[in-house]
């Protein structure tokens, strides 16, 4: 299939191919830019390909100018079409893909702040990602620009676009049950929310401006680790998949094996977090602490495997640092047999109260036509009714040596995609047992390693919140050139909009906490009544109960 | 309404997990990795741990009026991550197992280890320490002992003056 | 001693990676349990006695982390949890941001002139039991075990 989509593009765009290069089953084809929005456009009539993310490159100490590059994969074969062009200096101009793509609205956005590229055609061109009080015309990922520079403030209001006629509802950045600052305005009409702004980025710490000035190749994967401290392990081993990849060298079995065992423990981990989270915000705060005692188990057996609860640190580029001993493996197989008859209790005695039901079923609601068209990922893709996981399409470390069932689901609702997580737990805990089983003797590390320059990599990965995709271009003497970053969150936040059209205000907490935003960002909430100018503070459970006033 | 009554149940049959932390000590596997400690008796001031540190917790700053060499760690960066562990050559940092690491004051946060340094016989300027010249003895040749008390700077001198010297004989 | 009943704690994120804040959570759940000892999570400011600070302070966070450590009754005491507050962590120099609690102090004197007390408690993340030790330490409650080692070769 997605061999006949590369024929037809070389038949129609033929005068405006500069160059194709294939290795192994990834295909970079070089454009000029003006073919660019119609050749997307025939790559998007096909409905197997779905876009992932865009990624800019200052190339200006190599051969010039700036370069982008756009990212298509097969849902079904295990291919990725990459398509490339580049600007001169002098004009940093290039045709937005939005209006063929809608998902491709903040990957330009970030290159536009973060290099000064602009987007011709782009319908909403407002800043992304630079804190409010950054001076305009300093570009950080351009190579002229040093990592530690620290402009003064020159503060702005960030221009939020508020329909009429209804009320605001800020929830601000910080939060009871913390997790990270994010900041949401509801507009509602009464009860039922109309539109939803977000201004997110509070967390942007500069990771892809150090990887590529101070660290060197084999420091990264610790960098990686803490992007995200929830499934922070995944992060680092799709960095070190992307630079096997570009350099050609094979990782030993044993360290394949390894690597899954510990991935698929952080998904459990990481799905038991979510079911406690989302029964605190219904008001169950039982079912939070239960879901939290069976997942503190895991923890201490990460401790006993890699020496650390959480940011294991036991991936290098080339393998893995530690092995897994007999008693790890005695471990984990106690631990595994006690988590899952616990876990069978817990969903039993939570689907027997019957108000968990009532307010999960039927809210929320995103069909698999907008799902598709806005290009989700993970959990939120499978309960819409698209069987698309990265394990079973692009396989990657041991899982091609496994069998497991991707649990799909099509109702699309909160219920919905609490029973993906739940029966994606299941199905870890018999992938561990299996991998165990099959574990092979051998080395763990591939010892002596070269990093030859201006090589391309690219690798993905199923975190527990869905695809992730890192993307690197080798430099000189062990440094990387470029490092993209795309975490699965990025992509399900602007469905957000779809899914709270038309809601009543107190399911809104929990379809937020739904697409699990590396946890809930939702908070304590203002409410203002617009006519007798009132403002009282409200905590969020209060809302999620239904008393406001 | 019964259904929901199974809580009761499930709470008698869990029962208490507490830890009784505070008040009794709690156990670490052997595997954990606590904070880093230097050996002063081994250390020889060669840098590979700050090379290789990703936060740049460990730091090396020559004193040249006092003529030491300082290596300091600073726990507040420190990611305990054990890669300083893995590549010292001399196997002088170790991680403990260690975990009660809070403070009130910056300052306690930070070990600091202080090695002489050797002075160049030419032009005075300590450029390297004692352990470390001691251990480079030993794998070198007798005829060469005199060079290594040189500094890099004043050898590159010296030695483009004798070659110059052979040339123009 | 200042406090003489148990304190209430209120956490605020700077723009941390969450580790350390699923730590602190951790800490509220059953295996360790911080409840019976009466310290509890708030939900706003003002109700607080400690803030439980994580996270590099980045320049988008800054206004706001700023107001909220305002709202706090005197006397104001942070705890930095994680190696991101106690120094920075592996972006105590990037440009977004202004990297960690030393430098928020300095801003809060500086400019606002409010004095504020931080305690430091290490660890990638610190284990719940080490962020026990530091809310105990803050109450006067255990000995502080680090202190300052130099070794000088003679």
């Amino acid at each position: 299939m997605v061999k006949e989509i590369i024929e037809n593009i070389k038949g129609a765009f033929a005068d405006y191919i500069i160059g194709i290069e294939v290795n192994k089953n990834k295909v970079y084809i070089e454009v000029e830019k003006k073919c660019l929005r119609p050749l997307v456009k025939l790559i998007k009539t096909n409905k197997q390909i779905h876009y992932v993310t865009s990624v800019g490159v200052d190339e200006r100490p190599l051969r010039g100018g700036f370069r982008v590059y756009h990212i298509f994969t097969s849902i079904e074969e295990d291919y990725s079409i990459i398509i490339h062009t580049s600007t001169p200096q002098s004009h940093l101009t290039i045709p937005s893909i939005v209006p063929v793509t809608p998902g491709a609205n903040w990957a330009e956005r970030e290159i536009q702040d973060l290099l000064g590229l602009k987007f011709t055609g782009h319908p909403d061109p407002r800043k992304l990602i630079l804190p409010d009080d950054w001076p305009p015309n300093i570009y950080p990922l351009r190579k002229d620009t040093p990592y530690n520079i620290r402009p003064p403030s020159k503060p702005t209001l960030y221009p939020f676009k508020r329909p009429r006629e209804t009320s605001t509802l800020p929830i601000g950045p910080y939060h009871p049950l913390l997790h990270e600052p994010e900041y949401f305005e509801l507009y509602v009409k009464g009860e039922e929310v109309v539109d939803v702004e977000y201004r997110g980025f509070h967390v942007h710490r500069g990771i892809e401006k150090l990887g590529e000035s101070k660290l060197t190749y084999n420091q990264i994967p610790f960098i990686a680790e803490r992007i995200c401290g929830i499934c922070g392990f995944t992060h680092s081993t799709c960095y070190c998949q992307a630079v096997e990849e570009a350099i050609g060298i094979d990782v030993p079995e044993r360290a394949r094996y390894i690597r899954s065992i510990l991935l698929e423990l952080e998904r459990i981990h990481s799905h038991l977090l979510w079911i406690g989270v989302a029964c605190h915000l219904l008001g169950f705060d039982t079912g939070f602490m239960h879901a939290w005692r069976i997942r503190e188990p895991v923890m201490q057996l990460c401790e006993i495997l890699t020496g650390n609860r959480k940011t294991y640190g036991a991936n290098l580029v080339g393998g893995v640092r530690w092995d897994i001993k007999e008693k790890g493996v005695k471990k984990t197989l106690n631990v595994l047999s006690k988590i899952e008859d616990e876990f069978k209790r817990f969903i039993e005695d939570l689907m027997s109260i019957r108000e968990v039901k009532l307010r999960l079923t039927n809210t929320g609601v995103l069909t698999k036509k907008d799902a598709l068209k806005m290009e989700v990922v993970g959990p939120v893709l499978r309960a819409s009714g698209v069987k698309y996981d990265v394990r079973k399409a692009h396989p990657y470390a041991a899982y091609k040596e496994v069998s497991f069932n991707v649990p799909v689901y099509s109702e699309g609702d909160n219920m919905a995609r609490l029973i993906v997580r739940i029966d994606e737990v299941l199905e870890s805990i018999n992938i561990i047992r299996e991998l165990i089983d099959k574990l092979p003797k051998g080395p763990i590390i591939t010892e002596e390693i070269e990093i030859p320059g201006n090589r391309k990599g690219l690798s993905m990965t199923e975190a527990p919140r869905g695809e992730n995709l890192h993307f690197i271009i080798t430099g000189r003497d062990g440094f990387i050139y470029r490092w993209k970053v795309r975490a699965p969150t990025y992509a399900n936040i602007p469905a957000l909009k779809i899914m709270l059209k038309g809601c009543p205000l107190s399911d809104a907490p929990i379809t937020i906490a739904s697409i699990d935003p590396c946890f809930s960002c939702t908070d304590r909430v203002k409410v203002i009544d617009i006519k007798t100018k009132k403002t009282i503070t409200v905590p969020l459970m209060r809302i999620s109960r239904g008393k406001i006033w | 309404m019964v259904k929901r009554l199974r809580l009761i149940s499930t709470a008698k049959r869990v029962g208490v997990v507490t830890r009784p932390y505070p008040f009794r000590p709690t156990e670490v596997p052997e595997e954990f990795r606590g904070k880093p400690i230097i050996d002063g008796e081994k250390c020889t001031g060669c840098g590979s741990c700050r090379n290789v540190c990703t936060p740049n917790a460990i730091e090396i700053e020559d004193d040249l009026e006092k003529g030491v060499r300082r290596v300091k760690i600073f726990y507040g960066r420190c990611i305990f991550c054990g890669r300083c562990s893995d590549i010292c050559p001399e196997e002088a940092i170790k991680l403990t197992k260690e975990f009660e690491l809070a403070s009130k004051t910056r300052e306690d946060l930070y070990q600091v280890i202080e090695l002489k340094m050797v002075k160049c016989k030419i032009c005075g300027k300590p450029f390297t320490t004692e352990r470390s010249l001691k251990k480079t003895l030993k794998s070198v040749p007798e005829e060469l002992h005199e060079q290594l008390y040189i500094c890099p700077d004043c050898r590159e001198k010296s030695t483009a003056y004798i070659e110059s010297y052979t040339k123009r004989r | 001693m200042l406090y003489r009943k148990s304190i209430w704690v209120f956490h605020l994120n700077t723009g941390g990676c969450n580790a350390c804040d699923i730590e602190i959570l951790d800490v509220i759940t059953p295996y360790h349990d911080v409840e019976r000892l009466g310290i509890k999570l708030v939900a706003s400011p003002r109700h607080a006695d400690m803030i439980l600070m994580t996270g590099p302070v980045t320049r988008e966070v800054l206004p706001k982390a700023v107001e909220a450590v305002l709202a706090v009754p005197e006397p104001k005491v942070i705890i930095a949890v994680g190696s991101c507050a106690c120094g920075g962590g592996i972006w105590y120099d990037a440009y977004p941001t202004i990297g960690g609690v030393e430098s928020f102090l300095k801003i809060m004197e500086e400019e606002y002139s409010v004095k504020v007390k931080a305690i430091y408690v290490p660890g990638c993340p610190p284990k719940p039991e080490s962020i026990i030790y530091g809310i105990a330490l803050a109450l006067d409650m255990v000995k502080q075990k680090i202190k300052r080692q130099v070794y000088e070769e003679k």
